[in-house]
């Protein structure tokens, strides 16, 4: 408990609507997905951190999902009947 | 194989029912915008559809997918909300400062998070949130990584033929 008591965490307990346990079990699971926060100790990210890394996170994949949308409607666009692209592209992929 | 290759595989096979799906109610031939939009949506929906009800995430895409049809805009929608993103995190760095300031700033990015999340502005309990945030990343990022790999082989074997 007394190492709840450093300034940045101060932020964080009480008067947050997200408590400790909760915070430390997010930046556990997240720190395996976000590639931000994989560098960072558990007990030095603040709530807010935390969040507006994940924030960005999730932006980015959206941005991506776009992205790759343009792309690949794009590399379709130039032959409409790909059939056979088709076919090698799923038996690329039935791993 | 582990959890995350069996999500991938699952998403690949709704995603080609879903671009069928979508490639017959069509009217061809589709400009490079109506394509775009209908692999954007279609793989949206596979991704939902991969992890089905279980969560308020994948209900709430579900959901808001079924308004659009092909001829709609998801663009529009995605830019409008990227702006709306953009005025919330200017009131954030007007109050960085000062224990009220992290209070603040806790709350805005909260907020800010459940407006990624689909169906996160239903959610009250900020323990619910956190469990389908860490939920739909991980199927976000298969989806990701599914798209990825498809238009690396599409441009392989384009430059190949």
């Amino acid at each position: 408990m007394s190492s709840r008591r450093s300034s940045r965490s101060r932020q964080s307990s009480g008067s947050s609507r997200i408590s400790d346990d909760q915070i430390s079990d997010l930046v556990t699971r997240l720190q395996h997905l976000i590639p931000e926060l994989r560098r960072r100790r558990s007990d030095k990210v603040s709530a807010s951190t935390v969040l507006q890394e994940t924030c960005n996170y999730i932006r980015n994949l959206h941005r991506e999902v776009d992205d790759l949308s343009d792309r690949l409607s794009e590399l379709l666009a130039t032959t409409d009947d790909n059939s056979g692209e088709a076919a090698i592209i799923r038996s690329l992929l039935n791993y | 194989m582990n959890t995350y290759n069996m999500v991938k595989q699952e998403f690949i096979k709704k995603w080609i029912t879903t671009l069928h799906m979508l490639d017959s109610s069509v009217e061809h031939p589709l400009n490079v915008t109506e394509r775009k939009n209908a692999i954007r949506l279609s793989s949206d929906i596979a991704m939902a559809a991969t992890r089905s009800g279980a969560t308020i995430w994948s209900r709430a895409l579900i959901s808001r997918t079924r308004k659009y049809t092909t001829t709609c805009k998801p663009v529009a929608h995605r830019i409008l909300k990227k702006a709306r993103n953009r005025m919330k995190n200017r009131c954030t760095t007007i109050t960085r400062n000062g224990i009220f300031g992290a209070k603040m700033r806790v709350r805005k990015r909260t907020e800010l998070l459940k407006s990624l999340v689909p169906g996160g502005e239903l959610i009250y309990d900020k323990d619910y949130l956190i469990r389908e945030t860490l939920d739909y990343i991980v199927y976000l990022q298969a989806q990701v990584d599914v798209m990825r790999t498809v238009a690396a082989i599409d441009s392989v074997t384009r430059d190949l033929s």
